[in-house]
């Protein structure tokens, strides 16, 4: 009844729809299954491996089904599934409204569809729930890799839509879906570019992820455990100056109280309610720091940050910060605070002045000289001894610390012995005299608090790598702790760690001796582990490059890169205007101009058509033309006089499986050139001619036909 | 009680008065005539239900990338929304410029299925093209040039009738749209009464020793036709297909009157209907009596033909016709 039923049972189990009409066959079960597996790819660094488990056994029940040798998953299997997928979630992460718990329901979910797929509409749901898990995945990740990953399972799946709605054949489901990403991409680009950005709506659960490994108090052991890590903290590129190695002091946040063992932050709304004041005395939200005069001018430093996902609020910035692009919570120890926490990666533009705040902390002295009166005895005599010994000079009484630290056999260390005792600096300067910076900052600064002077530990980042292209990059590794005491007036900034190990300020941690086993301890397949490979070296800078403007430019296309760019486009296009109405000054040339530049795109265009397509393909006498002088460089040419068709004729028993295409190329010719036909048919025919004589040429061997294999047609090439 | 069958449709389509009201304006506004190329104007794109799921996944990836400041999720968002921009054009593209042929069938009876036959022509090849004819449909997945298929249909009543409107749709690619496009059938077809068996009148036993013997020449091939009488020869040479007719010494010569049956009008022209083929089929010599027409005796297909017209477009409502 159909002409086209001859092509179907060639794969008679290849068939999207079963026989009647509803039911999913084999084919698109697979699919779907493949979707699955490339989506649940996404998800798989960050969720749990079990869910490639329930995968596996949620296909493998399907497909028994499909073969009928287990019965259709009821209503207490789906359920039951359901109930495991919490249980098993619920284990994981023992609770389910976070985030990771909520991805792994979507998921679990999305897997456990496939039992209960059944027809079509089935089958697009479960499509649709996969592109969702797909956007989804981009709340762990938004690197290239990702990008492109999300980019195939799209693809995959538009695929499948394209077999729902009644693909014949995998080449043109493929072809079909390439051509719809390639027409819809520039459609994406300029819907990216163009919409105005919102901010948040409504706050959504948050990712828990904190990528500097920075904690609220500095006990030894923290830092070290950091630099194990080459996790990446920050990016930032610099507008005109940049800081030279020594200035690279990263402030993240103060420690300003201590139990003797530990120092501790106080954070705005605790220091509030201890000293019994108001937390705007502390922090104060704004665009400019309050807490620094308006006439002191601009910072020192301009700064673009690209800062990775943290739950916590922490902002660094290089010295005091004076300015935002944006409203943060400012402080009054001269350090910055988000408003939100941040579940992707942000930009930032910071104005930071590159030195210790100048302000005085609204805490008051006292704040900031307390020290626990019983811990650590000897080291306040020390502290007492060398103020009494300097006769109230503090610059001399400093000088004497430091030279305290570089004099004494003090080594600097990534891996200290414990301090368990209870008097830990008094066991630090005294007996193990080994450790990095936190141990020498709150050895310095409970020396100074006892000789009564304010001093505080302050907890950032040091250095950063530099890349050709300017900007810096800024590891976990590079976290570090210093002191700032309250000098003439202002904050001044004292790194004992300079004094043991210099190397660590210049060069940074990994340039320490004794300290290399600890460094990246965790991460032993670390690229950074090849820098001293030159070319390794090289392709790393050059992907981190890549990777850095793909998240500065596509990542960080949120409110203000939108409206910048959106302005910027409005200038070039305005300048562009300008140009023409300068350059042509009447109307008629503006005319003519654009006359031309149409004449010429269309001439281009038609052009570009013809040259696509084939001249030999356009007239039948043409394509003929082409096959005869293959078939002479094969040493099968016309003889003189012998018509076309009849040339084909007779060499077809000499071309083996193509001589049956010959024939059907010389019938299909003499009908194009005598038989009364009309146009419709006319091009049918020169199409047909087209495809066998196409397919033919694949076939057709380059070389000289040998003699011996003639006449054997057994392939039918041109069917 | 016949009288209730003179509706007004089938004296439409009998009579040459052009259709007239919203219906038929419609008609005219949105469908296309068989033979002519699918114009822009004649192809309609409606939304279907996963589109709209479509629509409503670019919004939830759209808040999901507000709300998480997200700018894969917003790009993913403004990829689906594009993707559902271009499968517009692409499905109308699928659609438009097919033309459609309809065969159709050479004889059809009242309430016996017939099928009609629909083949499709396109310049560019097109993919999943569905054809809806009433209840039934069939989808051609690929068209190159030509591709044919056949559709039941059942005419409801004899007479002159057009077969139904024949809908085109496609979903090609993504489903999420549909472009639809109407062909009403311009030419009529004269359906034949439902054959009915008259109760106890068994089929006569075939005589015996009267096989058909004397060649008498060729004819065209019809369906049915028993492949030995098929001239095979002649087919070898011309490539037409014909029957090699016999002349058979006639059987039977008799009179089919329509006063002779019994019933309603409806089903004396069905028994009468059944009978004229049975009698075809035997080779008799009949002739047919209706009120106001008389058909005289004949044989052959030229005869069968003539009295099954003459049955198809008996006005029932003409005066005296109940003959009870």
């Amino acid at each position: 009844m159909i002409g086209w039923q001859g092509r179907r049972h060639r794969h008679p189990p290849g068939v999207v729809v079963l026989a009647d009409g509803h039911e999913l066959g084999a084919v698109m079960l697979r699919q779907l299954f493949i979707g699955q597996c490339l989506v649940l790819a996404l998800h798989l660094p960050w969720m749990p491996a079990w869910l490639v488990g329930l995968a596996l056994v949620v296909a493998v029940w399907r497909y028994f089904q499909l073969r009928q040798r287990v019965p259709p998953a009821g209503r207490l299997v789906r359920l039951g599934g359901v109930a495991l997928l919490l249980g098993a979630l619920w284990l994981e992460y023992g609770a389910l409204h976070g985030m990771d718990g909520l991805i792994g329901l979507l998921l679990g979910v999305y897997l456990l569809k496939l039992l209960e797929t059944h027809d079509r509409r089935d089958a697009r749901v479960v499509v649709v729930i996969g592109i969702i898990a797909t956007g989804v995945a981009f709340l762990h990740y938004q690197g290239i890799l990702m990008a492109l990953g999300a980019l195939m399972a799209l693809a995959w799946l538009l695929q499948s839509l394209t077999w729902l709605a009644g693909a014949p054949d995998a080449r043109r489901a493929w072809s079909e879906t390439g051509w719809l990403l390639l027409f819809s991409a520039p459609l994406m680009v300029a819907l990216f570019l163009a919409v105005p950005r919102l901010g948040p709506l409504w706050s959504m659960p948050q990712m828990d992820r904190a990528s500097t490994g920075l904690t609220d108090e500095v006990s030894p052991g923290d830092i070290a455990q950091l630099s194990r890590s080459d996790a990446r903290a920050f990016r930032v590129s610099f507008d005109g100056e940049e800081p030279a190695t020594h200035e690279r002091y990263w402030r993240v946040y103060t420690l300003s109280g201590t139990d003797g063992r530990r120092w501790f932050r106080a954070p705005p709304d605790e220091l509030a309610a201890t000293l019994g004041r108001s937390e705007e005395d502390f922090v104060r939200q704004a665009q400019r720091s309050p807490w620094v005069d308006e006439a002191a001018g601009a910072g020192r430093f301009r700064a673009e940050l690209l800062l990775e996902p943290d739950s916590r609020p922490w902002l660094p910035s290089l010295g005091t910060p004076l300015a935002s692009d944006s409203e943060q919570r400012y402080l009054a120890d001269g350090t910055l605070e988000r408003v939100t926490a941040q579940g992707s990666r942000s930009l930032l533009r910071l104005e930071s002045s590159g030195a210790a705040p100048t302000n005085a902390d609204p805490a008051g002295d006292a704040w900031n000289t307390l020290l626990p009166t019983r811990d650590n005895p000897r080291t306040r005599a020390l502290g007492e001894r060398l103020w009494q010994e300097s006769g109230g000079d503090t610059h001399a009484f400093l000088a004497a610390i430091m030279a305290h630290f570089g004099e004494s056999p003090f080594r600097y260390t990534l891996m200290p012995p414990r301090l368990g005792s209870r008097h830990r600096v008094d066991e630090f300067l005294f007996e193990s005299r080994a450790g990095y910076c936190t141990h020498y900052a709150s050895a310095a600064a409970t020396l100074i608090r006892a000789a009564g002077l304010p001093a505080r530990l302050v907890v950032g980042f040091l250095g950063g790598e530099r890349h050709p292209d300017g900007y810096f990059t800024v590891r976990d590794y590079d976290a570090h702790a210093w002191v700032e005491v309250w000098l003439d007036g202002a904050w001044q900034r004292l790194d004992p760690t300079a004094a043991i190990a210099p190397g660590r300020i210049e060069l940074g941690p990994q340039a320490v001796e004794g300290s290399a086993e600890a460094f990246l301890a965790d991460s032993p397949f670390s690229s950074l582990r090849l820098r001293e490979l030159a070319w390794a070296n090289r392709l790393r800078l050059r992907w981190e490059n890549l990777e850095y403007q793909w998240q500065r430019g596509v990542i960080g296309y949120q409110r203000e890169a939108a409206r910048e760019f959106m302005l910027r486009l409005g200038e070039r296009l305005e300048a562009g205007y300008d140009w023409l109405g300068t350059h042509l000054r009447s109307a008629w040339a503006v005319a003519a101009w654009l006359g031309g530049t149409a004449l010429a795109l269309a001439g281009s265009a038609w052009l570009l058509r013809h040259a696509l397509r084939q001249r030999r393909w356009r007239h039948e006498s043409a394509m003929l033309g082409y096959l005869q002088c293959r078939l002479e460089r094969l040493g099968l040419g016309p003889d003189p006089g012998e018509t076309p068709a009849g040339h084909l004729r007779r060499v077809a028993p000499a071309c083996g499986p193509a001589g049956e295409a010959l024939r059907t190329v010389a019938e299909e010719y003499e009908r194009l050139a005598y038989a009364p036909l009309n146009e419709v048919e006319r091009s049918a025919g020169r199409r047909r001619l087209r495809k066998v004589i196409k397919e033919m040429r694949r076939r057709l061997p380059k070389r000289r036909y040998r003699a011996h294999r003639t006449g054997a047609a057994g392939d039918d090439v041109a069917s | 009680m016949s009288a209730a069958r003179a509706d007004p449709s089938a004296s439409g389509v009998r009579g040459e008065i052009a259709p007239r009201g919203l219906r038929a304006w419609l008609g005219r506004r949105l469908t296309i005539a068989p033979g002519e190329p699918l114009p822009q104007r004649r192809l309609f794109l409606l939304p279907t239900r996963f589109g709209l799921a479509w629509l409503a996944l670019v919004g939830v990836l759209l808040l999901f990338g507000v709300n998480y400041q997200n700018s894969l999720a917003y790009a993913l968002a403004f990829w689906l929304a594009g993707l559902a921009v271009v499968v517009l054009l692409r499905t109308w593209r699928n659609l438009l410029g097919v033309a459609v042929e309809l065969q159709l069938p050479r004889e059809a009876f009242a309430g016996r299925e017939a099928r009609l036959g629909v083949a499709l022509r396109a310049t560019r090849s097109r993919t999943a093209i569905g054809l809806i004819l009433d209840a039934h449909d069939v989808t051609l997945p690929r068209l190159e040039t030509e591709a044919t298929a056949s559709l039941p249909w059942r005419p409801g009543h004899r007479g002159w009738q057009l077969p139904p409107m024949l809908r085109l749709e496609t979903r090609w690619p993504l489903g999420l749209v549909r472009a639809v496009a109407w062909v009403q059938p311009t030419t009529r077809l004269l359906v034949y009464p439902a054959p009915l068996e008259a109760a106890g009148t068994e089929h006569r036993q075939l005589g015996e020793g009267l096989d058909a013997t004397d060649f008498a020449g060729l004819r065209r091939f019809e369906r049915g036709d028993s492949a030995t009488r098929v001239a095979w020869k002649q087919w070898s040479r011309s490539g037409i297909l014909t029957t090699k007719v016999f002349s058979v010494p006639p059987r039977q010569q008799l009179w089919l009157d329509y006063a002779t049956c019994r019933g309603s009008p409806e089903r004396r022209l069905s028994l009468l209907c059944a009978r004229v083929m049975a009698h075809h089929r035997a080779g008799d010599r009949y002739g047919l009596r209706l009120p106001g027409l008389e058909l005289p005796r004949g044989e052959g297909e030229r005869q069968r033909r003539a009295a099954l017209e003459a049955l198809a477009l008996f006005p029932v409502t003409t005066n005296g016709v109940d003959g009870e």
